[in-house]
């Protein structure tokens, strides 16, 4: 009775109208597993995209980084345990593709090519998504290209685990996930990768002639 | 609790993830001193604006229809190769 079953039977001269209404029987699964993985998986396509072009920095990488993830999730599938986050098995994937595909060609970790994340960010603003223009602070007045380099400005480690808290959302359970590494290691991260962010954030709010004093004296 | 211990919570503090003992011990510290206090405040703001001011991209057309058409296409190689094997 089982499709497998079935096909055991079948030669290559069957006539047309029999394979036919086995593909039809067959699809129904298939279908059903499509219905499924796009209603889990493909709603999360932007949050990819957006992962894979900062690890990428390149948006053609990123496209196939994506769609490199997404067949492999589509094939492995049923080993998604049903209930838990879809998001962050779909970002473990998309990691290890990273790591698989790129990052032996990537640039010295540590070495930040300022030229490089201007010229990305200025070839791809174009198309980015609306944003919430607002707040009166002087850190929300700061251009979102300085934002994006003083991100990437942070040693990798860091910078990961704060596009996945503060950026996705994750929690830290998941992150710890993600990174292969105990939850405690994630905390830290976070502390200092902060910190440091905090201190470039700084750097350019004075390069601006924005006032960094957290209290309103002018 | 001391400043040690309140800069090993401090993230998990920003982030909701403390335990309600943790979170409490955390809090009664940051009372009592200026500096937590103010890294505190720090912390939470560097997290408020890459949420807010990192712009996120959509993804192009041609990487959604692709992704879109993955799944049909996978589903087809997948029955042809139970069918002619």
């Amino acid at each position: 009775m089982t499709e497998t079953g079935r096909c055991e039977h079948m030669k290559k001269q069957e006539p047309i109208h029999q394979i036919q209404t086995k593909k039809d029987s067959l699809s129904r699964e298939e279908q059903q597993k499509q219905h499924e993985f796009q209603k889990e998986a493909v709603v999360h396509l932007n949050s990819l995209y957006n992962y894979a072009l900062h690890m990428t920095m390149n948006p053609d990488d990123a496209e196939d980084l994506v769609q490199e993830t997404y067949l492999k999730a589509y094939r492995f599938f049923n080993s998604f345990e049903r209930g838990t986050n879809c998001k962050a098995w779909l970002f473990k994937i998309l990691k290890n593709n990273y790591i698989n595909r790129f990052r032996k060609n990537s640039r010295e970790p540590g070495k930040v090519d300022y030229d490089l994340i201007k010229d990305f960010y200025h070839s791809i603003k174009d198309t980015r998504s609306d944003t919430t223009e607002a707040e009166s602070d002087y850190f929300h007045s700061l251009l979102h290209e300085e934002v994006y380099q003083a991100l990437h400005s942070l040693p990798e480690e860091f910078r990961e685990v704060i596009q996945l808290c503060d950026m996705e959302g994750f929690t830290y359970e998941e992150i710890a996930n993600m990174v292969e590494s105990p939850i405690g290691t994630v905390r830290s991260r976070l502390y200092r990768g902060r910190k440091l962010l905090r201190g470039q954030l700084e750097d350019y709010a004075k390069k601006f002639g924005f006032n960094t004093n957290n209290n309103t004296e002018q | 609790m001391n400043c040690k211990k309140a800069r090993v919570l401090m993230s998990a503090a920003v982030d909701s993830e403390l335990a309600l003992k943790e979170e409490q011990d955390f809090l009664a510290h940051l009372k009592q001193c200026k500096e937590c206090h103010e890294e505190f405040e720090d912390a939470k703001k560097t997290k408020m604006i890459i949420k807010e001011r990192i712009v996120q991209f959509k993804a192009p057309q041609s990487l959604v229809d692709a992704i879109m058409q993955l799944t049909s296409l996978t589903a087809i190689e997948h029955e042809d190769t139970l069918l002619f094997e």
